[in-house]
């Protein structure tokens, strides 16, 4: 289930062809074609878990360094989902907003002038066709480039950043297909840039104590986790009627649900859980079985509602409203893995996380603690058993107070003030940017972004071959049996 | 998968051919030998998933009627969990007590002299050894045994109880392999008695209010449930001798997957007519690894050290996805052992509506036009519509008739909160007016199976199992469960 590199032979050759008929990673044409998902490749059960040899002269970027910098300079692409990093990067002393880029002139013009308004300098401005990014990431001074566009862009976008020699920060998810997960790997090893996963809910409040918690080994030994994005998106946003999923300029996000049937948006939830349980640093994804319900969101809200004068009337949806996975892990642990954007019910995350002397579960958070857990942060006069949430509510609240990640102690204050999904988007930016600055290597790296995103296939081809279990491509190529875990960033 | 019972020819000849080595059903033994839970027939990956040919002379249980009578006469065997069924039954006007069986005689009086307290009438007891139980089913005073032992022994006296004219009430699981579950069924046609699994939390307040929206369609298309049995017994129960820590912990040791699937999986299945219109279809499961019973054990050496040497296999959390022929998912986890509270999570999601158990929740999409529902309500499915006090109104306007009605007895009587005593009420009560009781043979079947099943899945590298139709085709055409008045 989990052949060794050096005995695919057979992909090894497969893959020589692919790249002799010019599709290899080199090939990426001038001017990018706008790509069409319902193209994208999917691979069989039996090899949508190999492992794809490493080009020669490639270099693992788990460890990469680069030389540390008194100013990071940041070009942005899509300005919709963008427009929270331009904020961030904008009030981050040691960040510049050189560049802003989007299809639409006035959301470019508009955010340039965000820019100008918090540091007295506008950025250059791309605007106005789908091609007019790739000027931007020519320019000989941007550091890091943000990729903030709709999912089928991301990819060859991050590439091309990377090529160009920029670290490329790409918006979730990273890659569509596991072989778009691959040919991030393949070009951030080869042209030694970062290529982070924007996950911010690796950087929310609660995440952050359950990391810091789950690295001093409070949990015990780590058993299972569970996760989702439950996420009700058929209303409250600016479509007809305030039906987000309706609106045209998130049709090609419905239009996942034409072509895609498993968990198509699984990094919230999956990113940390497996920062918890050290996925890719000591552990691994093994395999993952999916199984998905039937369809009815999608469909009745369309039939009721009536959007965009109908064009979607003769639209199929294929994705099960909820679909959930469970990954198994190299030592043996669960993750739960939900998926839910069109079914009335309140967000969650789930964001749990059980082991052999804690429990924790969000929303709303509770810890429950063993009465054998001897940890030094614990009042060892309190008396604990775990029929009961030990703390919840005010009380965890305190609890999570004196707790707080390092991290969040730094740049609590900073990051409410700067906003975006309640502070977690500044936290993340502030950090990664940091980290390019001093030179060392951010948090998430490009094998956590292939890791996390290439659920969204394998749980897709899980479902369509009737929930068989799917091995797990190693995008480490072996790395997670000796990389170290993530430290406790101070 | 869903082959037609005919085409079965393989394994009708395969069944026949252990009906003449004696291993078939009609050949129950006249003195039991103790059941050895590792002597379990486990099946392959294809015998597993068969649906077997009904037996030439049997017929359907799935609208059982019997003749009505006016007193229902109940005998219970096993007094540590059946202690609350004696309390039950003892406390129903039309039921009465006439035997009590354990191994333990202490157990027995007590039972008895409890009974003689509430009724004035002291029921005959059968105590002292492992076969007593087979005298007291030689009455002919009984019209149905509860069964409420350690697991391996619920078939073997169910089968008994049913060839002796009896109906069975069997305590959860009922069964522990797919075998089993077949030998229940089979039994339960052939001797045209109901076998009927006491799942006391398909009789929960909140489970019932939930079964009551979803049969009035408030929910609008079920898509989606989530259930399990999630119960810290790791530091407690399962190491106490005398009780369930004499044979419940040995489960642990040779079986890794879902030991205990029915609490949550009952309410859910009734809440999506499974057997009724809907049929479990597969079943993929997952366990992680074992930790707390190894680790509580050395590190508290219960009973004196004596249990250093067992090696558990079982994985602390086990999650199973069930698929069911509408396409629906069930979610079904179950953890004995892990730091965490209880809970059965009892979540239910359709198109109009989403309920989540501990604590109740209540989201109603803001299209929902139920009638129950206050039309200039103003709701938004981003916040729970209803919960604590708001939900606790609603769920009592809502309260599912059956509750209205003993509701209040129940709380008096106890077990479980009342649920216990709700559910033996109901049982005995269709017993009483000879009409099919809420839960039949294929319901014990159905979800008892899981447990095997997942093992399977479990065993297989979480490998789709596809599960066995216990009711042969029935469940296309048997009508829903009605609403119990």
């Amino acid at each position: 289930m989990d052949p060794l590199e050096p005995g695919n032979r057979r992909d090894f050759l497969k893959l020589g062809v692919l790249a002799g008929l010019g599709f290899g990673l080199s090939a990426i044409p001038s001017a990018e074609a706008k790509p069409d998902p319902s193209q994208l490749k999917h691979r069989a059960a039996a090899d949508i878990g190999a492992i794809r040899p490493r080009p020669a002269g490639n270099k693992p970027v788990w460890n990469l360094t680069t030389k540390p910098q008194e100013k990071i300079r940041v070009g942005i692409i899509g300005l919709n989902r963008g427009r929270t990093h331009v904020i961030s990067a904008a009030a981050t002393p040691f960040a510049e907003v050189v560049a802003v880029c989007d299809i639409l002139d006035d959301r470019a013009k508009e955010q340039a002038e965000v820019v100008r308004k918090q540091t007295g300098k506008t950025p250059a401005i791309y605007s106005g066709n789908e091609n007019v990014w790739e000027k931007m990431v020519a320019r000989d001074d941007i550091d890091v480039v943000y990729v903030a566009t709709p999912w089928e862009w991301h990819k060859p976008m991050a590439i091309r950043s990377m090529e160009l020699g920029k670290h490329a920060f790409i918006e979730v998810n990273c890659g569509l297909t596991v072989d778009e997960c691959w040919d991030i790997v393949d070009a951030s090893e080869k042209y030694q840039r970062h290529c982070p996963i924007l996950e911010n809910c690796c950087y929310g409040e609660e995440e952050l104590f359950v990391l810091n918690l789950a690295r001093q080994g409070f949990f015990g030994d780590l058993k299972h986790g569970e996760c989702g994005y439950i996420h009700d998106q058929r209303v409250s946003g600016t479509g007809p009627k305030g039906y987000t999923f309706l609106d045209a300029q998130r049709e090609w996000r419905r239009n996942y649900a034409t072509i895609l049937q498993g968990n198509v948006y699984p990094t919230h939830g999956l990113g940390t859980i497996s920062q918890y349980m050290g996925i890719g640093r000591g552990d691994a994804f093994k395999y993952a079985v999916s199984v998905s319900s039937p369809e009815f969101g999608l469909s009745q809200l369309r039939e009721r509602v009536k959007p965009d004068r109908d064009r979607s009337k003769d639209q199929k949806f294929v994705c099960g409203d909820m679909n959930t996975s469970i990954i198994k892990t190299e030592l043996g642990r669960t993750i739960v893995v939900q998926h839910d954007n069109t079914s009335p019910r309140p967000y969650t995350r789930g964001n749990l996380l059980s082991g052999s002397l804690a429990t924790f579960a969000g929303y709303p958070n509770r810890l429950a603690i063993d009465a054998d857990n001897t940890s030094p942060l614990l009042d060892p006069k309190e008396k604990r058993h775990s029929h009961d949430w030990t703390y919840e509510g005010d009380k965890l609240k305190k609890f999570m107070a004196t707790n707080m990640h390092p991290l969040l102690k730094k740049l609590m204050v900073e990051s409410k003030k700067v906003g975006g999904h309640g502070g977690m988007d500044h936290v993340m930016n502030h950090r990664l940017l940091d980290c390019v600055r001093q030179g060392i290597t951010p948090d998430l790296t490009v094998y956590d972004a292939a890791g996390w995103s290439a659920l969204l296939d394998l749980s897709d081809r899980s479902v369509r071959d009737g929930s068989i279990p799917v091995a797990y491509p190693d995008f480490t190529r072996g790395g997670w049996k000796t990389l170290k875990p993530l430290p406790i960033v101070s | 998968m869903g082959l037609p019972e005919n085409s079965h020819r393989r394994d009708f000849l395969k069944l026949g051919a252990l009906a003449s080595l004696g291993l078939g059903l009609s050949t129950v033994p006249s003195a039991e030998a103790k059941p050895d839970p590792r002597d379990l027939k486990l099946l392959s990956v294809s015998d597993i998933s068969t649906t077997r040919p009904r037996p030439a002379g049997n017929k359907p249980v799935w609208d059982l009627t019997t003749k009505p009578t006016e007193k229902v006469r109940v005998a219970v065997i096993g007094l540590n969990r059946g202690r609350s069924h004696v309390n039950s039954a003892a406390n129903i006007p039309f039921a009465e007590v006439v035997a009590v069986c354990d191994i333990v005689e202490a157990r027995a009086k007590g039972a008895a002299a409890s009974v003689k307290k509430i009724t004035g009438k002291e029921p005959a007891i059968y105590f002292g050894d492992e076969n007593a139980w087979e005298k007291m089913l030689d009455r002919d005073d009984i019209d149905v045994v509860f069964v409420a032992t350690p697991w391996e022994w619920h078939v073997p006296m169910a089968l008994k109880v049913m060839e002796k004219g009896k109906h069975a009430f069997i305590e959860v699981s009922p069964a522990v392999t797919v075998d089993q579950c077949w030998q229940l069924v089979d039994m339960a046609e052939k001797t045209q008695r109901h076998c009927s699994i006491i799942e006391n939390c398909c009789y929960g307040d909140e489970e019932l209010f939930v079964l009551n929206l979803a049969r009035q369609g408030f929910f609008g298309d079920l898509k989606h449930a989530e259930c399990a049995y999630i119960h810290n017994l790791g530091g407690g129960v399962l190491w106490s001798l005398g009780s369930e820590g004499d044979w419940r912990r040995d489960y642990h040791r040779f079986m890794d997957g879902n030991l205990y699937p029915t609490h949550g999986l009952g309410p859910v299945a009734q809440y999506m007519n499974i057997g009724r219109g809907d049929a479990f279809k597969f079943v993929v499961s997952v366990s992680s690894p074992e930790f707390n019973l190894t680790q509580y054990r050395d590190k508290h050496q219960p009973n004196g050290g004596k249990h250093k040497d067992e090696k558990f296999v079982c994985g602390d959390m086990n999650t199973s996805i069930i698929k069911t022929q509408l396409g629906r998912t069930i979610m079904i986890q179950h953890d004995v052992v892990s730091p965490r509270p209880y809970t059965r999570i009892n979540a239910l999601c359709g198109t109009q509506a989403t309920f989540f158990g501990y604590p109740g929740r209540l989201a109603v999409d803001a299209d929902n036009k139920h009638p129950i529902l206050d039309p200039k309500e103003k709701r938004s499915s981003h916040e729970w519509t209803y919960e604590k006090e708001k939900l606790a109104n609603f769920m009592k306007e809502n309260q599912h008739p059956l509750l209205k009605k003993i509701g209040e007895l129940g709380k008096k009587v106890g077990g479980h909160g009342g649920m216990d005593f709700v559910m033996a009420y109901r049982m005995l009560d269709c017993v009483r007016q000879g009409i099919t009781p809420d839960m039949t043979v294929y319901d014990a079947a159905d979800w008892s199976a899981i447990l095997e099943i997942s093992a399977k899945s479990v065993k297989e590298g979480s490998m789709p199992i596809q599960c066995p139709d216990f009711t042969r085709g029935g469940w296309k055409t048997i009508k829903p469960l009605g609403i119990v008045s």
